[in-house]
């Protein structure tokens, strides 16, 4: 019966991942293919969809940390909070900010140069960010697909996984912050997902303020994650066996990470 | 005899280790390391029994009452011991009382003050019965609370690490100001006359009875501190394990009864669960402690807090 269940698993994760994986691949395919086809500004429009979809899937690793997390301590799970809240974040500025400033600016967020997004992440915080989202996820669902599926990742796709991240994550955390402070003032004018008083139950919801607050603690929350995960040193490889975690908010984490994997595949 | 005193990294803390008496106790032993080494005071020092290679278990922790001796196995000369530094350690009535004091404070600014122009609601506003009658069962409640810690309770560790004091003190402050931004608000909706009062009068009763728990846990332990566990008894604790923390639910069950504010039953259902998970631990530990043998009494069948969930 374990045994049963524990192939049940693999095939969950699996199959997971790999749709994932497909779903990502399928919303970086469509952006290329606007922006060589159409320019930057065309890029929002091709993958809407695809993008929400994908990115709302992502809710289904609640139930991968789940299956994964049974024999995990509670120390580790710091690393799915991680995860969740990054998962959280990317989906209210996907749905709500980045279509928010396509929506109030006509679709032209900020005048972008052809490839010169690739240089100025300021420039084309929500554009660049959600590439490097697309990358990261692929390459983090490939690489657990495969794990999962054939017990083993080749070599150059750990590297990969271990390697982009360090260029990735410094430039996605600015163009997430980016993306959210430009989109600030559409915010503040469309009062959109606001709830006022008075109401019944005395509850009041102003996107804009959260927003600010969500600015406040972004970079501060991810170097208070890194500190926790420091002091719970001892318990991550245990972790990391388990998590599909690849958040973007856990840099030296995954620089530490970085060090021990690649270390360990020379030696295996 | 001789103490080596080792870091988890397996560094020697103290170089050549602490000569002691053979009969000496373990705060014998912390008061060495403390006059060794300025900045270890005795609270801040965990002292554990290096742990078996390969064995999973929880270390034991040297109690500062028992004797070195009673802890080493075998050569009663020598001693090694694992020793932490749990950081900076405040006691647990400052902990307490700063944590207390932001809402003590910031709800009556809401009420008093004219702080909702700067949110943009300029004019005078109207001031309901329920608003005020909140504010004293809010002020009553934290003035309660910080009274209750210095002459009350009676603490199981002396102190708790300076970290916590941030930690608390970000959680109080706050939800005091979430909730108390709500409810004295210049667009507040009252609910109706009856509800206002049942939810106070519901709340109030609570809060008599939970102060009367916690004189009946303060009964339970001895004024030196002396830390057993006993199995509480009377009043509610005879159906409920932590029948403190029940009447605390309760009570600010009736405040948002009165209230009626989304922010207040977020607080609710947050202070619940994290109430919940101590009483789960308190009342398991009992139940491990109390198991009926060699004499000890067994652990009576009680709901953990929340009769009848739980």
């Amino acid at each position: 019966m374990a045994g049963f269940l524990s192939a049940l698993r693999r095939i969950y994760l699996s199959l997971y991942n790999w749709t994932v994986f497909i779903g990502w691949f399928q919303v970086l395919y469509f952006a290329v293919k606007a922006l060589r086809e159409g320019g930057p500004t065309t890029v929002y429009d091709a993958v809407e969809k695809p993008l929400q979809l994908a990115q709302t899937a992502a809710v289904l690793e609640v139930l991968v940390f789940i299956l994964c997390h049974e024999d995990t301590a509670w120390d580790c799970r710091i690393g799915e909070i991680a995860s969740v809240s990054d998962f959280a974040s990317n989906w209210i500025e996907i749905i709500s900010c980045l279509g928010n400033l396509v929506e109030h600016s006509g679709g032209n967020p900020y005048t972008i140069r052809g490839h010169m997004f690739l240089l100025a992440p300021w420039l084309s915080a929500g554009l660049l960010q959600r590439l490097e989202f697309f990358w990261q996820s692929i390459i983090r669902y490939s690489f657990f697909g495969m794990k999962e599926a054939l017990g083993f990742a080749p070599s150059w796709l750990l590297w990969l996984r271990y390697s982009t991240f360090l260029i990735l994550y410094p430039t996605g955390i600015t163009s997430e912050v980016g993306l959210i402070y430009v989109a600030l003032p559409f915010i503040k004018a469309s009062e959109k997902y606001c709830i006022r008083m008075p109401n019944k139950w005395n509850f009041t919801f102003d996107y804009f303020y959260a927003s600010i607050i969500a600015l406040a603690i972004y970079v501060p929350g991810m170097f208070l994650m890194l500190l926790i995960i420091q002091v719970n040193k001892d318990c991550l490889p245990n972790c990391f066996n388990h998590i599909s975690s690849g958040s973007p908010h856990m840099y030296g984490y995954m620089l530490g990470q970085r060090k021990k994997a690649l270390s360990k595949s020379k030696t295996a | 005899m001789k103490v080596t005193l080792v870091s988890r990294s397996g560094r020697e803390v103290i170089k050549g280790g602490i000569e002691l008496a053979d009969g000496a106790t373990v705060s014998d032993l912390q008061e060495a390391i403390h006059g060794r080494i300025k900045k270890y005071y005795p609270s801040r020092q965990r002292l554990t029994l290096p742990l078996q290679a390969g064995s999973q278990g929880k270390p034991i922790v040297l109690v500062p009452k028992s004797k070195l001796a009673d802890y080493c196995d075998g050569n009663a000369n020598n001693l090694t011991v694992l020793f932490k530094d749990l950081g900076i350690q405040v006691s647990y009535s400052t902990l307490f009382f700063w944590e207390y004091l932001g809402p003590l404070i910031i709800y009556p600014i809401c009420y008093y003050f004219p702080v909702y122009k700067y949110f943009g609601y300029e004019g005078e506003r109207v001031v309901y019965p329920v608003q005020t009658y909140a504010l004293y069962y809010w002020c009553f409640h934290y003035f309660k609370r910080i009274m209750e810690t210095f002459f009350i309770h009676r603490f199981s560790h002396a102190t708790s690490p300076l970290s916590n004091v941030f930690r608390n003190c970000a959680y109080y402050w706050t939800f005091g100001t979430y909730i108390a931004y709500h409810v004295n608000h210049p667009l507040y909706t009252p609910v109706g006359d009856l509800q206002m009062k049942i939810g106070f009068t519901f709340g109030l009763i609570c809060q008599i009875s939970n102060l009367y728990c916690h004189l009946i846990l303060r009964n339970l332990r001895s004024p030196s501190g002396n830390g057993g566990y006993q199995i509480p008894g009377g009043f509610l604790f005879n159906i409920v394990t932590c029948a403190n923390y029940t009447t605390e639910i309760y009570q600010w069950l009736g405040f948002n009864i009165a209230t009626q504010t989304i922010a207040g039953y977020v607080f609710l259902i947050v202070a619940s669960l994290i109430m919940t998970n101590w009483a789960l631990a308190k009342h398991r530990r009992l139940k491990k402690l109390f198991d009926g043998k060699e004499g000890r009494p067994r652990y009576p069948r009680r709901w953990v807090i929340l009769p009848p969930f739980i």
